[in-house]
C-alpha cells in the first residue's frame, strides 16, 4: 500500500509498536514524530494520508498539533491515540478536527481498522 | 485519602496489568507511606494537576521492569535500555491516563504530565508534604508498587 502514515508519540516504544502494527498490515510508508511540533513539520513535508497522534507530549501537545495541521490542511485525517480518554478530552480532539479516538492500551486490530476506515473515506 | 481517589488506581491496575501480562495480579494491602520514601530500582513518576494535584510513582525491581518490558516489546530485554525504559514509561502513562478517565467520571477532572523514569538503588523520591498511599501488586513477573500521593486542589 502506498499510503503514508505519520505516527506521533513521545515514547519510542509506542512509535515502534504502532510502526510494527502498520508494517505487519501492509502499510510500509511510515514516518515518525516525537512531539506535536515535529508532527506539524513532518505533515508539511510528507503530506501523510493518515496521522496517529498522542495527546500528552513535551514541546507541543497533540490537540495543539491537530489544530495546526488542520489549519494547514482542512482535509487532514487524524486519529488520536492516547491513554487519556476523558469525555472532555475526546470532545476537544473532535472539535480540533480528529476523526477517531483510540484509547491505550489498544488492540492492533483497532488501529488497523481505524486507519483503513479513514483511507477508505479518502478513496471514496 | 479518599477511597474515590484510590479505587480507580486499583481497578485500572488490575485491568491494564491483566491486559498486558495476561494474568490477573494479586493486590496487597494499601498502606500509608512516609512522604519521603525509598523506592525501587526502577520508578516512573507521573504528575497530576487539576482537581487533584501531586505525584504517582510506579516502582518495581529491575527484574520486574525487564520482564514487563519484554512482554510489551515482544522480544526479551537483556539490559534495561532506552526501549525498555520507554515501554515501562508507557505502562505508567496508560495506567495514569485510564485513571484520569475514571476520576473524570466522578467529576474529578485532572491532567497529567509525561512520565519521568528514575533509576537506581536507594533513590529517595518524595511526594513532598502530600500524604501517600502505597498499593502493592504481585504479578506473574514480580512486584509492582503504586504510590499515590495526590490531594484535592484547593482553589
Amino acid at each position: 500500500m502506498s499510503a503514508t502514515i505519520l505516527i506521533t508519540d513521545d515514547t519510542v516504544f509506542m512509535r515502534t509498536s504502532l510502526k510494527n502494527i502498520l508494517n505487519a498490515n501492509g502499510f510500509d510508508n511510515v514516518v515518525e514524530a516525537s512531539n506535536g511540533q515535529e508532527a506539524v513539520g513532518q505533515y508539511a513535508l510528507h503530506k501523510p494520508s493518515v496521522v496517529l497522534m498522542d495527546i500528552t507530549m513535551p514541546v507541543m501537545d497533540g490537540i495543539s498539533a491537530v489544530k495546526m495541521i488542520r489549519q494547514m490542511d482542512p482535509q487532514a485525517k487524524i486519529i488520536m491515540c492516547s491513554a487519556m480518554g476523558q469525555r472532555n478530552m475526546v470532545m476537544d480532539a473532535v472539535q480540533a478536527g480528529a476523526k477517531d479516538f483510540i484509547v491505550k492500551p489498544f488492540q492492533a486490530d483497532r488501529v488497523v481498522e481505524s486507519v483503513r476506515k479513514l483511507l477508505g473515506a479518502e478513496a471514496a | 485519602m479518599d477511597a474515590r481517589v484510590i479505587n480507580p488506581f486499583i481497578t485500572v491496575c488490575f485491568s491494564i496489568l491483566e491486559t498486558i501480562l495476561g494474568e490477573v495480579p494479586q493486590r496487597g494491602t494499601p498502606a500509608a507511606q512516609a512522604a519521603d520514601c525509598t523506592c525501587h530500582q526502577v520508578n516512573v513518576m507521573v504528575g497530576f494537576t487539576g482537581a487533584l494535584t501531586g505525584n504517582v510513582i510506579y516502582g518495581m525491581p529491575l527484574t520486574t521492569a525487564d520482564k514487563i518490558a519484554s512482554i510489551m516489546i515482544g522480544t526479551p530485554v537483556r539490559t534495561f535500555d532506552s526501549m525498555a525504559a520507554s515501554a515501562i514509561a508507557e505502562l505508567a502513562n496508560m495506567i495514569s491516563g485510564n485513571v484520569l478517565m475514571e476520576l473524570s467520571s466522578i467529576g474529578l477532572e485532572c491532567d497529567m504530565t509525561p512520565p519521568t523514569i528514575v533509576r537506581g538503588r536507594n533513590v529517595k523520591m518524595s511526594t513532598l508534604d502530600i500524604p501517600a498511599i502505597a498499593i502493592p501488586f504481585t504479578t506473574n513477573v514480580g512486584e509492582l508498587t503504586v504510590v499515590v500521593g495526590v490531594h484535592p486542589m484547593i482553589k
